[in-house]
Order: C-alpha cells, then structure tokens, then sequence
C-alpha cells in the first residue's frame, strides 16, 4: 500500500462512515416524535427538566441508564412509586431511608412543590418514552431478590423464555386463584414487590406484608379503624382499591391522611384479578 | 528544546499537572463515598464532587493537549511559534474558565447535563479559547510553510473538536434529542477526534525516540485514522441504545463498536511494532515506556474492555451499572491521561535545567505505580459491576441493597486509587523539581535527534 492509496482510505471510509450516519440522523428526526411521545412534553415536563438538570440529579442518578451510578435509576420510578409518596420523598428523604443502615442517603434538596410537581411530571414523561425495551426486568430501589427472576420479566411470557417452559408450570386459567395472585403480586405495574416484601420485618417502601392475615384481623376489631370492611378479605381488597382507608401508622408510608400507595390499580385491574390477588394475599398468616 | 517559543509548554503542562492532582482529590473522595456514611452529605455531596472530578480530567487534558501541541508543532514545522504572546493569552483565558467552573460547581452552578455541565459563558470561552488555539498553529504552519502529515491529522483533529463542541451549545427540549446530540460532543470526541490527536501524538513521539521512518509511519497513521472513523463515527449508535431512539441503532452499534478495539489494536501494533523494528535506541526509555504505555493501555480499556459490554444482548444487563465506569477510568487514563504524559516526559528534560533525559527512579516508580493503581481500579470497578448486574439485574435484588452486598469492591477502590494516587503525586513531584528553562538550547540544536544506534 502506497502512501496515496492510505490516505484515500483514510478519507473515504471516513467520509463514507459520516454520510451513513448523518443519514440515520435524519430518519431519527422523522421518529423521535413518536418514540418520545412528543405531544406529551407539556410546559410542566419542560420545567421538570429544567429541574432535573438545576439540580444536577446526573451526577448521582441514571435516568435511561445514562449518569451516575450512585444512586438508583430512575427512568421507570413512577411506575414503581405513586405521585404522593415521589413528593413526600422529594421533601425529605431522610424519612425514608436511613443512612447508618445503607450507608448513602440523598441530601434534601430543598425544591419547591412546584418544583417538585413538575419534576415528577418529568420523570412520567421519561417512564413512558419508547425505549427498545430497558430495563429487560424492573430495576428496584430497595428489596431481596425475588425467588425466580424470570416472572419479572413482564416483556414475555414466560413459556417464551427458553429453558423455563420445559422445568417449570406455567400459570393458566386452570390454576390455583392463590396461585395466579402470587403470578399478579410480581407482574402488574406497579408491581406490589417494588415496595412491599413478604419477609417478616423486612419493611421497604411500604410495610412488609408477612403476617398481613393476622395483622388485617386485628386491625379491622380495633377502635382505630375507619373503614368498611368486615374480614379479611375484605380489608386486603380495601387495602389495594382504596389505599387510603386505613392508614399504617408512620410518617413513610402517608401524610395528611393519604396513602403513598400508588392510587389506580381498582382501574388498572379487572375484578377478577382482584380476587386473585387478595386470595394469594389472604394466605400470609 | 531548539526553538525558544516551545517553552510555552512549560506553564501548560505545569496547569495540566496541578489540574490532574486535583482531579485526584475529588476522585478519591468520591469513591470514600461509595463506602458511606458520608459525614460531607451537605457540605460536598457526591454530585459535586463527581462532577468536578470528570471536568477537571476534561480541562487538564485538553490543557495537556494544547501543551503538546505548543510542543510539538515547532519542531515538526522548525520554527518558532507564531506569537507567544496569544499563547499565554489563551492560557491564562483558560485557566481562569476551568479554575472558575470548578469553583462554580461547588455552589451548584452548572447545567447538569452529564460532562457538559460548564455553563454557557464557560461554553464560549472554551470556544474562543479554541479559536486563539487554532489561529496561533494554523498562522505557525503557514509561517513556515512546512506541513507534514503527522501535523496535519493533528490539526483536522483538534479543528474537528472545535467543530463538534458547537451541538453542545444548543438547548433542545426533548431530552432525548439532547442525548442524541450531546454524544456527537462527546462520543465524537473521544472515540474520534481526540483518537486522531492521539494518534499524531503517538506518531510523533514514536519517530522522535525509535528514529522510525517517517514515510511508513505516517502511511499507517492514514490506515489507523481510517479505522478510527469506520467505527468511531457509526459506533456512536452504543450511546443511543436505550435512550428513545429507533431500534436500528441497537444493531449498527453492535457491528461498528466491535470494530473499535481493530483501530486501537492497530496503534498498539504500530508503537510495538516501531520501536522493536528500527534498532535505534533513544535515552529517553522512560517516555518511551508511557508511550507504548499509553498504547497498550488504550487497547485493553478502550477497546476489551469496551468490547466487554458493546453488544446489545449484553448492555442491556450491563447498561447504567458500575461496568460502564470499569470501562470509562481504564479507556479515558490508557488513551488521553497516558499519551499527554507521555509528551511531558518526552518534552520535559529539554524544557527543564538539570534533568537527565534517560528519567529518574522517581519516574519510573510513578509510572508503574500509576499503571498498576489504574490497573486494579480497573479490576475493583469490574468486579463491582459483575456483581450489581447480577444481583440487581438479574436477580431482582433492590439497588441499595445490592450495593451494600458489594462494599468490599469499594474497599478495593479505594486501596488501587491510593496507589494511584500516590504514582500521580510522585510525577507531579518529579515535574516540578526542576527549574524551567526558557532559552533554546544550543547543544540540542547539534545533537537533535539525540538517537543512537542499538547494536
């Protein structure tokens, strides 16, 4: 090879290389609209961002796995946290984590609650942005490793998975109501394990849910309780359609006689899958 | 040093070095942090000390960079600089933007948008910076009227990174748009024209101290510069998976940035290769260990180690985990910290009074001292991330406490980046023992280049 023939090379390929790319940069154009959902970045989602980056979030958290790696990611919090517990949090988040015991802590940051509203507008907006499908299995804050990763992972059924159709039963109609609840109590979004073990003492987000049997009979006879229901079955149903009725005492799990439980899920979920759900429940005695 | 002018980098090097010791600092406190409590929460919490320990390896780099370039460029033009004056205009101009974005960001001023976070009168000296640069090297070539290759890749290099600076100037309301256009900053930077600037560097030297020919050198600086861009330019797409954009790049990034490590691979054939073949022997063996150091060093963390997690069915485990950071400390220190070192110890006895060219002790114990810190970061940041990625990603296991299972690993940080600390307090040290020297020397105009027959 020639000296000539090294710099035709040099020039070409990378010139050839850019024009490639910048054509692709055009049909990114033409896409990100709907990828992003663009029509929903509404003046509250600008300020958000505007928040996000006053406050240098970056330099500890990832937000589309892109920042820091101090702090956990944050591209799909909000529909792992609902809006009321994200604000509380936002206020202070030494109510909620405690620094002796994982040894960081995010400081107060101090935002206004316009601030703190549109940021978390932001972070919604981030949730629901098209992106190739990651995280593949939902990153947590906090919490133990669920028993078998694969039901996780909501991207597929599990008999696509390989190697797990062969060992494993899948869940079907046939099955067990208790068993389908458990299947539900990892897989709907938000899923119940973002925040709530079923290991006794374990409290995360939310309160563990060991025991939650023996608890909900003594709740539903004591003086304090508001609500309507009447069992226990009853009161776990209460519990996931109307978090507010009966709150657990703690300034991390309500404030101003509102539950940070995400609200929705009488919506979000058919009444059948609520039976299911409160079935699997009912049996954590 | 033959032309007096080449002094000027001298003061550049000396910022880069002060810069660099203070990029340490806030390095070693972050990872104190990793470990926890952390008594500074309110005081210095880590966001302020990452984001000043990233800038400042931004800023004395580049400082490194223009320094070398001051260097170099009068000898490969023989002649001296086109104004000194402008020189230490630009210098001052930029010490003054770095020292007061540093200080900036101690009170939070910043954009927040990661390794772009100097504010935009910081973003426009920068700019004007690069400008005085780039007049003050184009006039000095065109003085002289003698341009060679090497000075040539150099300059479109450091012209690109001019150019390229220009998308991070922009405000784009979509932040995936802003994802999109702040890699065209910072991945064509490092993983292009800054590859170029180290590739000139590297040729440069490698003339200077194996006496290899010219001519074949600067034929594979063309093929290396080529396989830079091939995969430097389409393997941006690594940066775009899972940020919003169409799933095309996922396997455009794959093909292309597993093409990378050809290129670095290629540059550490080219230096081993130089200084094995031409049986000529230079006195200064230590720059010639940063030199293929740098080469060597580029290849495993730039490209193994990004090779390592590249391709899509694996980042998308790895994507946003300590891995990514194994990757970023070994790439950035092989390809940039190693090969503008590696100029200081090359320039430095000609720009210094009574330093012996073959290096002292002091310098080869901070060269392996840093090499081996830098190293087991390396391997710390590793086994780390292997361990968050399985417990948090594919376990399930929540990330606060998947970081407390993993505490040992900081440990181990901490331990390698003191022993790198301490290599990088030991060249510091040996940089500034000497006094400068600010007149050409007329001895090394005789003997220049001062290279010896091997056997």
């Amino acid at each position: 090879m020639t000296n000539r023939q090294a710099r035709i090379f040099a020039v070409a390929s990378t010139l050839i290389a850019a024009l490639i790319f910048l054509v692709l940069t055009l049909d990114s154009h033409r896409q990100f609209g709907e990828l992003t959902n663009a029509e929903n970045i509404t003046p509250e989602v600008t300020r958000g961002k505007d928040v996000w980056h006053k406050y240098n979030c970056i330099n500890c958290h990832t937000l589309f796995g892109e920042g820091a790696y101090y702090a956990p990611d944050l591209t799909k919090i909000t529909q792992h946290r609902g809006e009321a517990y994200l604000k509380a949090y936002m206020r202070d988040p030494s109510q909620f984590y405690d620094e002796q015991k994982h040894r960081r802590l995010m400081p107060t940051q101090d935002l206004s609650e316009q601030e703190i509203s549109d940021l978390i507008k932001f972070l919604d907006w981030v949730a629901n942005v098209d992106n190739q499908g990651w995280p593949p299995r939902p990153i947590m804050v906090t919490g133990a490793a669920v028993s078998s990763a694969f039901v996780a992972d909501t991207t597929r059924d599990i008999e696509d998975i390989p190697g797990v159709a062969d060992d494993t039963t899948p869940v079907t109609e046939a099955d067990d109501p208790r068993a389908k609840g458990e299947y539900l109590y990892r897989t709907i979004s938000p899923a119940c394990t973002a925040c709530h073990s079923t290991h006794p003492g374990a409290d995360m987000a939310g309160p563990t849910l060991a025991g939650l049997a023996t608890r909900a009979q003594a709740i539903i006879t004591s003086a304090d309780y508001q609500g309507e229901a009447e069992d226990v079955e009853g009161y776990i149903r209460e519990s996931i359609v109307a978090p507010s009725a009966y709150l657990v005492p703690g300034s991390m799990y309500s404030a101003g006689g509102t539950s940070f439980m995400p609200q929705g899920y009488d919506e979000s979920l058919t009444q059948e899958q609520i039976d299911q759900l409160v079935a699997y429940l009912a049996t954590l005695k | 040093m033959r032309y007096k002018s080449q002094s000027v980098a001298y003061w550049y090097f000396a910022v880069a070095m002060v810069l660099f010791g203070l990029q340490l600092v806030f390095g070693l406190l972050s990872a104190a942090k990793y470990l926890g409590p952390d008594p500074l929460l309110y005081i210095l919490p880590f966001d302020v000390t990452k984001v000043i320990h990233t800038n400042l390896l931004i800023v004395w780099v580049l400082t490194g960079f223009m320094g070398a370039t001051y260097w170099m460029i009068p000898d490969e033009s023989r002649t001296e600089l086109h104004s000194v004056k402008l020189a230490y205009i630009q210098l001052i101009l930029w010490t003054l933007m770095g020292v007061s974005a540093i200080i900036g960001y101690l009170f939070r001023y910043g954009t927040g948008n990661k390794l772009l976070e100097q504010p935009l009168p910081h973003k426009i000296v920068i700019v004007i910076c690069m400008l005085i640069f780039l007049y003050n090297i184009g006039m000095t070539i065109k003085k002289s009227g003698r341009f060679t290759t090497t000075e040539g890749v150099l300059l479109i290099g450091l012209v690109s990174s001019a150019v390229l600076f220009f998308p991070a100037l922009l405000y784009y309301e979509n932040y995936t748009v802003s994802i999109f256009y702040r890699w065209w900053t910072i991945h064509l930077w490092v993983e292009g024209v800054w590859m170029m600037i180290m590739g000139a560097f590297l040729a440069y030297l490698l003339i200077r101290l194996s006496g290899a020919d010219r001519e074949v050198m600067e034929k594979w600086l063309y093929v290396i510069v080529g396989l830079v861009f091939i995969a430097g330019i389409l393997g941006t797409a690594h940066h775009y998976y899972w940020v919003g954009v169409p799933q095309y790049w996922l396997p455009i990034g794959g093909f292309f940035s597993a093409l990378e490590p050809a290129a670095l691979a290629g540059m550490a054939i080219y230096a081993y290769s130089a200084m094995r073949r031409s049986g000529l022997a230079h006195p200064n063996s230590l720059a010639l260990h940063w030199t293929v150091g740098s080469a060597i060093f580029a290849l495993f963390g730039a490209g193994l180690l990004g090779l390592a997690h590249t391709f899509p069915a694996v980042n998308k485990w790895t994507h946003g985990t300590l891995i990514t950071a194994m990757h970023g400390h070994a790439a950035f220190y092989g390809a940039y910290a190693m090969i503008v070192l590696a100029m200081i110890v090359y320039a430095l006895p000609k720009l210094t009074h009574g330093r012996s060219e073959e290096g002292s002790t002091l310098g080869y114990w901070a060269f392996w001292l840093q090499v081996s810190g830098m190293f087991g970061m390396t391997l710390s940041f590793a086994t780390a991330g292997l361990g968050q990625v399985y417990l948090e990603r594919i376990m399930g296991m929540g990330y606060l406490d998947a970081q407390l299972k993993i505490q040992v690993h900081f440990l181990m940080l901490i331990a390698t980046g003191s022993l790198f600390a301490l290599g990088v307090a030991l060249f510091i040290y040996d940089f500034f023992r000497y006094r400068p020297r600010f007149e050409a020397s007329e001895e090394a105009i005789e003997t220049e280049p001062t290279v010896t027959r091997k056997r």
